[in-house]
């Protein structure tokens, strides 16, 4: 097998994950959810809260589609 | 080496993760709460495990204040004037964490906070107000009533780290219970009688370590962990933790029964089991200040649930961990497993947070701290994934070093 024949590893950029928004306990300890691939186009993130990224661009903790998922699912959020 | 790092992935063993994770949420274990009898048995039991894996197993104490525990199920009936209905524990009420301790039984009318005199009653929050807004309209009341949606399986889900108690019984209602007593408060001949049994207890809880090297001559030093402490079960309610997270303990144990006899000389390769996570990752907290002491700075990789991978397991990193980063990527299009970045709020972060590279690797649990995080439900295949995944990474960490790039740059 090699690294190319796979669809593994990660979706967009590795260093994403260093900036996870609720890195600093914000949202608690939510229910670890299982992800969905992103679309191509956005940036990952997870159903509680999103990247800093969608962050910044909400003005807020969550990016809002992070956030909707996030209280359809009760898990609670931030922001 | 690829040929070496096939033919360990292809020993990753299913089965026997899956029959860990069985013996972990058996009822011996009584849900693993930090400090509790069936946290002590289950620790004896992950030692042998160390020691058979040919390690010898160190035990490292801390206490821990206060830990919330439900010591009898809640008695709660209510009546609308017409019927009277007794509310089942864990799918139609439960102890809220802010809930003074409440052992008798106390009747009442029921009352809306704001909106009736709350004195000699129970007092309904409507989902508007807050808490902390409720005690403003809460004197002379004899407990609260807070609405919270149930999981998906319908059950409360229960959490140890969170408010201190307050000065009154606080009850949790599923919404349909909740909505109901909203509608017939106002009609009178409501009533409610509950108890609210809740503690804190002191404990003593204990992080599990184990070393099978010791970096040598400038070489990885790799740190696995896996939080084995769960919420605990309840008086009649077991909570078995099988995803949260026997799971995580069960990839960590199999990585190391395969890596620890392989690793070349000179990788440092060790492992913490820690305690206390669902109170506030307390024996990560405990782990990384010693950690900090020692002057020693490992590489650590968190697993935290590998129970139902959907499309790609979630990934959050903290610490100098850009290179680790680099590996794990690397890992996980080696072994064909999806990565995004997600958060793990787990024990990755208190590592993280003293300065070590640190990473933690979730990929779904199938109940959150209830009845329903059944063995059953935790997915042999996502096990699977999930160490092979781990045991790419600290593979390529400990022998090839030197031509793994980082896709960032650094």
């Amino acid at each position: 097998m090699s690294d190319t024949e796979t669809r593994g590893g990660f979706t967009g950029d590795p260093a994403a994950a260093l900036t996870v928004t609720g890195t600093s306990g914000c949202c608690g300890n939510p229910p670890q959810a299982t992800l969905d691939l992103p679309e191509p186009a956005t940036t990952v993130g997870g159903p509680c809260c999103g990247t800093q990224a969608e962050a910044t661009a909400e003005g807020s903790c969550c990016g809002s589609a992070a956030k909707t998922d996030a209280v359809a699912a009760s898990q609670g959020c931030c922001g | 080496m690829t040929t070496d790092l096939e033919a360990l992935l292809a020993r990753v063993d299913g089965d026997l993760m899956a029959g860990t994770v069985t013996a972990l949420a058996g009822a011996p274990f009584t849900g693993r709460r930090a400090g509790s009898p069936g946290g002590s048995a289950v620790r004896e039991w992950l030692g042998d495990q160390i020691q058979v894996l040919g390690a010898a197993p160190a035990v490292d104490l801390f206490g821990v204040r206060a830990v919330p525990e439900v010591y009898a199920a809640p008695d709660v009936t209510w009546s609308d004037g017409a019927i009277t209905r007794r509310l089942v524990f864990g799918r139609q009420t439960a102890v809220h964490l802010a809930s003074a301790d409440q052992p008798a039984v106390r009747r009442g009318g029921l009352a809306v906070a704001g909106a009736g005199d709350p004195v000699g009653r129970w007092l309904l929050v409507p989902a508007y107000m807050s808490l902390f807004d409720a005690y403003g309209h809460a004197k002379g009341t004899l407990g609260l009533l807070i609405g919270r949606p149930v999981d998906a399986d319908g059950w409360h889900y229960t959490m140890l780290a969170g408010p201190d108690p307050g000065p009154l019984p606080v009850l949790i209602l599923d919404p349909g219970t909740h909505a109901a007593m909203l509608a017939a408060a106002p009609t009178g001949g409501t009533w409610l009688a509950a108890s609210a049994p809740i503690r804190r207890v002191d404990v003593t809880a204990a992080n599990l370590h184990g070393r099978w090297r010791s970096a040598a001559g400038g070489a990885a030093d790799l740190l696995l962990t896996a939080h084995y402490d769960g919420v605990g079960d309840h008086p009649g309610l077991r909570q078995p933790a099988a995803a949260d997270n026997g799971s995580g303990v069960a990839v960590v144990l199999e990585a190391v029964r395969l890596l620890a006899p392989v690793l070349p000389g000179g990788t440092g390769f060790a492992v913490a089991l820690l305690d206390a996570e669902e109170i506030g990752a307390l024996g990560s907290a405990h782990h990384a200040a010693h950690l900090r002491r020692t002057g020693t700075s490992p590489l650590v990789i968190n697993v935290d649930g590998a129970g139902q991978l959907h499309e790609a397991a979630a990934v959050e990193a903290g610490g100098p961990a850009h290179r680790l980063l680099a590996l794990l990527d690397q890992a996980g299009r080696h072994t064909g497993l999806p990565l995004a970045a997600g958060p793990v709020t787990s024990d990755n972060r208190r590592y993280a947070a003293a300065g070590f590279a640190a990473v933690g690797i979730g990929a779904g649990m199938g109940g959150y701290h209830s009845p329903a995080d059944t063995p059953d439900r935790v997915e042999t295949t996502t096990l699977v994934a999930v160490c092979r995944l781990v045991v790419a990474t600290v593979w390529l960490a400990a022998t090839t070093p030197a031509i793994v790039s980082s896709l960032i740059g650094d």
